[in-house]
C-alpha cells in the first residue's frame, strides 16, 4: 500500500529544519517524510475498528510544520514513529459508507478504562490520555503509528471517530470539515465584543465563517496579506478587512482608543490569533482590550519570546483554543453546508506529487490558495 | 519689466518641457499642433522699502477704519492673529512678512502703552507650529518677547473654554471662533495672500474657528459649487465665509485686517531656471538641472525631501494694505491677479501638470497620496477663473511619485483615511456620510492635534472634498509615475510614462485630444475666456 | 605633586648688542622718530589684492572658529538687516557699537553678515594700536584698523575714513571712545554721527554684551565665556540732525538694544516709547553701586583652588 512516512531521521529532520527556513515546504525535499510501500495498518484486537480508505486528505499547518522541521519538541512524547500524516480526512468505509474522521485519540479510542475525567466531561480535546492506552502515543489519527493516517490508501479508525458525512456535502466540503470544527470550537469560546482576527489562511478565514454563523453580531476585523485572502474574508463575514501592520491601527480607530508607546489603551475584547508567531501575538496583546482574551487557534511556533508585562498591567488572558468537541464537530458540518466551505479547497494533488502539495500548501497565501489536499480518489491500488 | 504669463502653442521645434515631480523631474515632449503650455507672468517687481509701505498703511487704512494708532489705547485687550504655517510655499527667507507686519504693528501698539497683547497663530484645524516655526513666521524678537509668558500660542480651536459662539448666519452656519480674538478690543489679522483663495473673511471665519463651524463650509456640497476656489465671487466656500464675516461683525468684533501679496520669486539662487522657460535656460542652468536631476534620482528619497524642504523662497512683497476686511480683500486679490492671471483661450480634453514636492499641508513634512490629490484635483486644478481649463468628462493627468508614506506625526488621521475609508470608497459624499463624524470626534486625533503636531482628525477629509469638485468635473485622473499601490488607493490611474498616460486618455477623449500643460509652479491664475 | 617653575627667561633680551639694537647712552637726546606712526599711519597698503586675500583667510579662518571657541557669540538681529543687504548697489555702512573689551572687534568683524563682512574697516584708536610700527601694520592687516584719535575729530584720519565710505567701504566704531572701566557704557561721541551726516550712510547700532567677561580692561589673560551681539535697525541721519543728535539717537539705538537684551523686545519697545530706557552708562551713584547693579554681567568670579590637605605620607 501506498502511503506517505515520516520516520524518525535525525538528521534528515535537522536537513528539514534548514531547507523548510530557505523556502517554505522545501522540508518534503530532504526530510524524513518519503513515498513508501508500507503494509495496511492491522486492525487492532479490540472492539469497533474499521477500515477507512481516504477519499480526501487536507494538508493542515501542523503537518507542514512538523515537515519542515520547525515543531516542537513537546510533540516528541505524544507522537510515535514512523507516522503517516493526515488527519482532516474524508473517506470510504469498506461497505461503501462515506464519513468524515474526528481524529482525536482520546480514551474511548485507546480502550483506557476508566476514562479521563475530560472525556467523561465530553471535552475529549483536552483528553489526559493521549500517550496511553493499547495505541501507540499519539494525540490524534496522523501522529499515531498504530491507526496510520490519511495520507495514504487507507488506515484504521475507531467508529466513534466517525461521523457520516451527509449526501450533500461533496468531498471537499468533508474535508473541511475537521478545520472548521477547529474554529467553530475557538469562536464558540470568545468573550462578547468586538474581534481581531490575525491571518487569514484556512483558520483565520474559518473562524470568520464560524462567527458569522453562530450569529456574532460584533464587528470582526481580520488581517490578511494576499488579496485573495482579502477577498475571501470579507466574503465571509470580516467587516474590515487590513493588512498586518494597519491593525493597530483599525482597531484604534474601531474603538476610539488612545495610544501609549505601540500598545493599545482599549482594544478589542478578543484577539484570535490564527498565526502562532511571537510578532502575531505581540501584536494581539497590544491590541486587546484589559481584561480581554487572545486566543491561539493555529499551532504557535516554538520559540516564542514574549514581553508579558501589559499582560500582566492590563488583566489580559493569553489562551490556547485546541481542536472540538463532538458537538462542535456536528455544528462545523452546519457551517460548511451554510458557507460552502467546500469552496476553500483550492487545489488536490496525487500521493506521487506529494513535493508539488507540500509545497503549494506552504505557500497557499501568496498563490492564491486556502486549503491544498491530497486526492485519493483515483490512486490504481485504491480502486483494485 | 517682468513679462506677463503667456500660453505657448507646442510645435515640433519645441523643446522637450519641465515637469515638477514631487523632489524631482520630468522632461517631457508634448504632441505638437495640440498642446499648449501655459507660463506664469514673471515675478513682479517688489515693494522699494517694505518697511514704509507697511507703516504707510497702517496709517491710512482701506475702507471705514481709523488708522491704527487712532485704534490702540493703553489699557485695550489687543490680539494679533496670524495665518499658519501652510503659507507662503514654499517658506520665505527671513524676515517673513508676518514679522515685518507685526513688528510695524507692536512698535504702534508699544507707542501706545498697550500691555495686554496676545499672538495667535490662526492655523484652525491644521497641526500647531513648532518653536522653530513660529520664530521663522513672526521672528526671534516677537518670539521671544512673548512666547516665554504665554501670550504667544497656537489656536487650540478643540479647546472649549477657548472659543466663544458668535450666533448663526441667515443660513443657519453656526460661527465660533476663538474667544481672546472675539472678546478683543482690536482683532488685528496678519494675512499672505499667495493665491486668490487666502484671505477676506476667510482668515477669521476659518483660520480662528473651530470644527463646529467649519463643517458648514468645509463640505462636499459646498466645494462642489465653488467654481474655483479661487475666485471668490463664484465660490459657496467664499459666500459662506463672507456671511459669517457678517456674523462676526455683528457681535461687535472690531478687525484690523492686514492683508499683503508676495511676487512669485518662488526658488532661490541656483535653482531659477526652475522659473524659467525651458529655451532660456542657459548653458549653467542645462548642467545645474542635469546634475540635480540625476544626482536626485540617485539619493534617498529622505535625503532628497530634506534637501527640498530646507528651500527659502525669496518671495517678497508686492502690496500691503489694510483696514476694513472687504476693501482690503479687493485690493489685495487686484494685486494677485496682476502677479497671477493669465488669459487662455477655452477649454481643452485633456490637463497635465507635475505637482511639486510641497502643498500647504507638508512643509516641513512629508506629501502623502492624499496630499498628491488635494494638491492637484484641489489646487492646481483650480487655479481658474470662469471656466476649468479642462472641459467636463476630460482628462487630468498629473506627475508625482505618489509613495505611499506619512509622516506618522504630522499625519496620523491621514494613514487611518487612506486605510480605512479609500480602502472602502473615494466617493466624497460617501465618504463624508459615513465616516466623517467617527474622525472628527476621535479623541485620540484631539489629543494629538492639541498636544502634539497633528493635522486634525477631520482634516484628510477637507483634503478629500477640496478635490470633490475636480472629482465631479474630469472624466479620469492619471498619475505619470506614481506608484501604483498607492495611486489606485485614490481611485485613479498609474502610468508609467507620459506616452502611456496618453494612451490611457485616449479611450476618454479620443485619439487626438487637445491638451494644456499647467507649467506652474511659480503659481497663476488662468483666466479661461 | 608640583612641578619645578621655569624661570621666565626673555632670550632676546640676553643677546649682546650686534644682535639687539644698543641702548641709547643718557646723556644723549634720542633722534626725533621719523617712523610715520600713530595717527599719520598710512594704511592704504592693507586694501590691496593681496592684503585683503590674507585678510580673508584670517577671519574665515582664525577669528571666527576662534570667537565661536572664545566667545561662543549668540547673534540677533540680522534680519533687520536684510533690507540694506539686499541693495544694489551695495549700501556701505556704520557700525556703531558699545566696547567692553579688545574681543569686541574680532567678535563684530567675525559677525557681519555678506555683503559688508569682506568690505570692512575699524576705526582703531592710535594711541594705541598704531604705537609701532609692527603693531600698525598687524591692527591694519589683521583689523583692516585705520588709526583715529580718541578724543577729537581730526581731520586727517576723518577725511580717510569718509573716503572709504564713500569708495564703498563700511566702517565699525566704538563711539564711546574706549572700552568701558567699569561694565558701564560711556558716552557716545560724536564721529560716527558726524561720518553719517557727511557721507550719508546708516548707521547700523550694535549692542555687544558678555565681552567684559572674557577680557575687561585691566585684563590679559581671557576666559572663554558666551556672549550676544544684538543688531538694530538701521538709522539714517534724519534732517535737522547734527552730529550730537545723531549721536544721542544711536546711544538711546544701542540703549535700547542692551534692554531688549536684558528683557525682551516688546518690552524694550514699551520703555523706548515713554523715554525710559535705562541709559548705558548705568545709575547715577557711587562706584559700588554701580558694580552691585551689574550684576550678572558683571566679572566672572573665579573660585580660588581649593586647598588641599597636605599630603603626609
Amino acid at each position: 500500500m501506498k502511503a506517505l512516512v515520516f520516520e524518525r531521521k535525525v538528521a534528515r529532520y535537522a536537513a528539514a529544519a534548514v531547507a523548510g527556513r530557505v523556502r517554505p515546504g522545501k522540508g518534503a525535499a530532504v526530510g524524513p517524510l518519503a513515498l513508501r510501500d508500507v503494509d495496511e495498518p492491522e486492525l487492532p484486537s479490540t472492539t469497533g475498528w474499521v477500515r477507512v480508505r481516504p477519499r480526501l486528505a487536507g494538508i493542515c499547518g501542523s503537518d507542514l510544520a512538523t515537515i519542515d522541521g520547525h515543531s516542537s519538541r513537546y510533540f516528541g512524547p505524544i507522537v510515535s514513529f514512523p507516522f503517516t500524516p493526515g488527519h482532516e480526512v474524508v473517506g470510504d468505509l469498506d461497505d461503501g459508507i462515506r464519513v468524515v474522521l474526528i481524529p482525536i485519540l482520546t480514551c474511548a479510542v485507546r480502550g483506557v478504562d476508566p476514562m479521563c475525567a475530560w472525556c467523561l466531561a465530553g471535552q475529549p480535546n483536552r483528553c489526559e490520555r493521549i500517550a496511553f492506552g493499547h495505541l501507540e502515543p499519539g494525540l490524534q489519527t496522523g501522529f499515531c503509528e498504530t491507526t496510520g493516517g490519511g495520507w495514504s490508501i487507507a488506515f484504521v479508525a475507531h467508529e466513534s471517530q466517525l461521523v457520516a458525512v451527509p449526501d450533500e456535502l461533496s468531498d471537499e466540503d468533508a474535508v473541511i470539515v475537521e478545520p472548521t470544527a477547529c474554529a467553530v470550537h475557538a469562536a464558540r469560546s470568545l468573550l462578547p465584543g468586538d474581534i481581531a482576527i490575525i491571518g487569514a489562511g484556512t483558520l483565520g478565514l474559518l473562524t470568520i465563517a464560524a462567527l458569522r454563523h453562530l450569529g456574532a453580531d460584533h464587528t470582526i476585523v481580520a488581517t490578511a496579506k494576499h488579496p485573495q485572502q482579502q477577498r475571501l474574508a470579507r466574503d465571509l463575514g470580516a467587516d474590515r478587512v487590513v493588512a498586518a501592520g494597519e491593525l493597530p491601527r483599525a482597531i484604534r480607530s474601531l474603538t476610539g482608543a488612545m495610544v501609549i508607546g505601540d500598545q493599545l489603551t482599549g482594544g478589542v475584547s478578543s484577539v484570535v490569533d490564527c498565526v502562532g508567531s511571537a510578532d502575531s501575538i505581540g501584536q494581539a496583546l497590544s491590541v486587546v482590550a484589559p481584561g480581554g482574551e487572545v486566543v491561539l487557534v493555529g499551532m504557535p511556533g516554538p520559540s516564542t519570546a514574549l514581553d508579558l508585562t501589559g499582560l500582566w498591567h492590563r488583566e489580559t488572558s493569553l489562551r490556547g483554543s485546541y481542536a472540538y468537541t463532538r458537538d462542535d464537530f456536528m455544528r462545523a458540518i452546519d457551517v460548511v453546508r451554510d458557507q460552502q466551505l467546500g469552496r476553500l479547497v483550492s487545489a488536490t494533488y496525487p500521493l506521487a506529487r506529494y513535493r508539488d502539495a507540500i509545497e503549494h500548501a506552504a505557500n497557499a497565501g501568496g498563490r492564491g490558495a486556502v486549503k491544498i489536499a491530497f486526492d485519493l480518489r483515483n490512486e490504481k491500488e485504491r480502486n483494485r | 519689466m517682468p513679462r506677463p504669463g503667456f500660453v505657448l502653442d507646442v510645435d515640433r521645434s519645441t523643446p522637450p518641457l519641465l515637469f515638477w515631480h514631487g523632489e524631482g523631474f520630468r522632461l517631457e515632449k508634448l504632441p505638437p499642433e495640440r498642446t499648449r503650455v501655459i507660463y506664469p507672468p514673471e515675478p513682479l517687481d517688489p515693494m522699494k522699502d517694505p518697511q514704509a509701505a507697511i507703516r504707510r498703511a497702517l496709517l491710512n487704512p482701506l475702507g471705514d477704519s481709523k488708522p491704527l494708532p487712532e485704534l490702540l489705547f493703553p489699557d485695550m485687550k489687543l490680539t494679533i492673529a496670524f495665518d499658519d504655517v501652510s503659507l507662503p510655499l514654499p517658506p520665505m527667507r527671513r524676515p517673513d512678512v508676518r514679522q515685518r507686519v507685526i513688528e510695524a504693528v507692536l512698535d504702534m501698539a508699544a507707542e501706545a502703552g498697550v500691555d495686554d497683547v496676545h499672538l495667535i497663530a490662526a492655523l484652525a484645524l491644521h497641526r500647531r507650529m513648532t518653536e522653530a516655526e513660529l520664530r521663522h513666521a513672526v521672528g526671534d524678537r516677537v518670539y521671544d518677547a512673548f512666547a516665554p509668558s504665554g501670550r504667544l500660542y497656537n489656536l487650540d480651536a478643540e479647546d472649549t473654554d477657548a472659543m466663544a459662539y458668535l450666533g448663526t448666519t441667515e443660513s443657519g452656519e453656526e460661527v465660533e471662533i476663538n474667544r481672546r480674538a472675539a472678546e478683543s478690543d482690536l482683532l488685528v489679522y496678519v494675512n499672505i495672500n499667495l493665491v486668490a483663495m487666502d484671505g477676506g473673511w476667510k482668515s477669521t471665519a476659518t483660520g480662528l474657528a473651530s470644527y463646529r463651524s467649519l463643517r458648514h463650509h468645509h463640505n462636499v456640497h459646498t466645494l462642489q459649487q465653488s467654481r474655483s476656489l479661487m475666485d471668490h465671487h463664484r465660490s459657496e466656500l467664499h459666500s459662506s465665509n463672507w456671511r459669517m464675516g457678517k456674523v462676526i461683525t455683528d457681535a461687535g468684533v472690531k478687525i484690523f485686517q492686514i492683508e499683503t501679496t508676495l511676487n512669485t520669486d518662488t526658488f532661490p539662487s541656483p535653482f531659477e531656471f526652475l522659473m524659467k522657460r525651458e529655451w532660456e535656460w542657459t548653458a549653467r542652468d542645462r548642467a545645474l538641472f542635469i546634475g540635480s536631476s540625476k544626482s536626485l534620482a540617485r539619493t534617498p528619497s529622505r535625503i532628497t525631501r530634506q534637501i527640498f524642504q530646507s528651500i527659502k523662497a525669496p518671495h517678497q512683497m508686492t502690496s500691503v494694505q489694510a483696514g476694513e476686511v472687504g476693501p482690503v480683500h479687493e485690493e489685495t486679490i487686484r494685486n494677485v491677479h496682476r502677479q497671477q492671471l493669465v488669459e487662455v483661450d477655452g477649454q481643452t480634453d485633456i490637463l497635465a501638470m507635475g505637482l511639486p514636492y510641497i502643498c500647504p499641508y507638508n512643509v516641513n513634512s512629508i506629501m502623502n497620496p492624499i496630499l498628491v490629490m488635494c494638491l492637484g484635483l484641489g489646487y492646481f486644478f483650480n487655479l481658474y477663473r470662469n471656466k476649468p481649463l479642462v472641459r467636463e468628462g476630460g482628462v487630468l493627468i498629473m506627475s508625482h511619485p505618489t509613495p505611499w508614506e506619512f509622516h506618522p506625526v504630522h499625519h496620523p488621521s491621514y494613514i487611518d483615511f487612506f486605510e480605512q475609508v479609500l480602502s472602502e470608497t473615494t466617493d466624497p459624499l460617501r465618504i463624508e456620510a459615513e465616516f466623517e463624524k467617527g474622525f472628527a470626534e476621535d479623541e485620540w486625533y484631539r489629543h494629538l492635534y492639541r498636544t502634539s503636531y497633528a493635522y486634525h482628525g477631520v482634516h484628510p477629509f477637507y483634503m478629500w472634498y477640496w478635490g470633490a469638485h475636480a472629482l465631479q468635473h474630469v472624466g479620469r485622473v492619471i498619475i505619470v509615475g506614481g506608484e501604483p499601490r498607492s495611486v489606485r488607493r485614490l481611485g485613479f490611474m498609474p502610468a508609467s510614462t507620459m506616452n502611456d498616460a496618453l494612451e490611457m486618455a485616449s479611450d476618454v477623449v479620443g485619439r487626438t485630444p487637445t491638451i494644456t500643460h499647467l507649467h506652474v509652479p511659480p503659481l497663476l491664475l488662468a483666466d479661461v475666456k | 605633586m608640583k612641578l619645578p617653575q621655569i624661570p621666565r627667561l626673555s632670550l632676546v633680551s640676553r643677546l649682546p648688542f650686534p644682535f639687539t639694537a644698543a641702548r641709547t647712552p643718557i646723556a644723549v637726546d634720542p633722534l626725533p622718530d621719523k617712523r610715520r606712526t600713530g595717527a599719520n599711519y598710512d594704511t592704504e597698503w592693507a586694501r590691496s589684492f593681496g592684503a585683503r586675500m590674507a585678510r580673508l583667510g584670517l577671519l574665515e579662518g582664525v577669528l571666527t572658529p576662534a570667537m565661536e571657541v572664545l566667545a561662543v557669540p549668540d547673534r540677533r538681529g540680522l534680519d533687520r538687516l536684510r533690507d540694506l543687504a539686499d541693495a544694489d548697489p551695495p549700501q556701505p555702512v556704520i557700525f556703531a557699537a558699545n566696547h567692553h573689551s579688545h574681543v569686541d572687534t574680532p567678535l563684530l568683524l567675525s559677525s557681519i553678515p555678506e555683503p559688508w563682512r569682506h568690505k570692512t574697516f575699524v576705526a582703531a584708536a592710535a594711541d594705541y594700536f598704531f604705537t609701532s610700527r609692527v603693531r600698525s601694520a598687524a591692527s591694519a592687516l589683521v583689523l583692516n584698523a585705520i588709526p583715529i584719535e580718541r578724543t577729537r575729530v581730526s581731520r586727517r584720519p576723518a577725511d580717510d575714513a569718509a573716503a572709504l565710505i564713500e569708495d564703498g567701504w563700511s566702517l565699525v566704531i566704538f563711539p564711546e571712545g574706549g572700552r568701558s572701566p567699569d561694565g558701564w557704557g560711556q558716552p557716545f561721541r560724536g564721529g560716527a554721527a558726524y561720518l553719517s551726516l557727511r557721507c550719508h550712510v546708516p548707521v547700523v547700532p550694535v549692542h555687544i554684551e558678555g565681552t567684559g567677561r572674557i577680557l575687561r580692561k585691566g585684563k590679559n589673560r581671557p576666559s572663554r565665556s558666551a556672549t550676544r551681539l544684538t543688531f538694530g535697525e538701521a538709522l539714517w541721519p534724519g534732517e535737522g540732525d547734527d552730529s550730537r543728535r545723531l549721536a544721542v539717537r544711536i546711544e538711546r539705538a544701542v540703549a535700547a538694544l542692551a534692554d531688549e537684551v536684558g528683557t525682551d523686545w516688546y518690552s524694550a519697545r514699551l520703555r523706548a516709547h515713554r523715554t525710559e530706557t535705562p541709559p548705558l552708562s548705568g545709575p547715577d551713584a557711587p562706584s559700588w553701586r554701580r558694580a552691585w547693579a551689574l550684576g550678572d554681567r558683571g566679572p566672572k568670579r573665579r573660585r580660588p583652588q581649593e586647598r588641599r590637605w597636605p599630603d603626609l605620607g
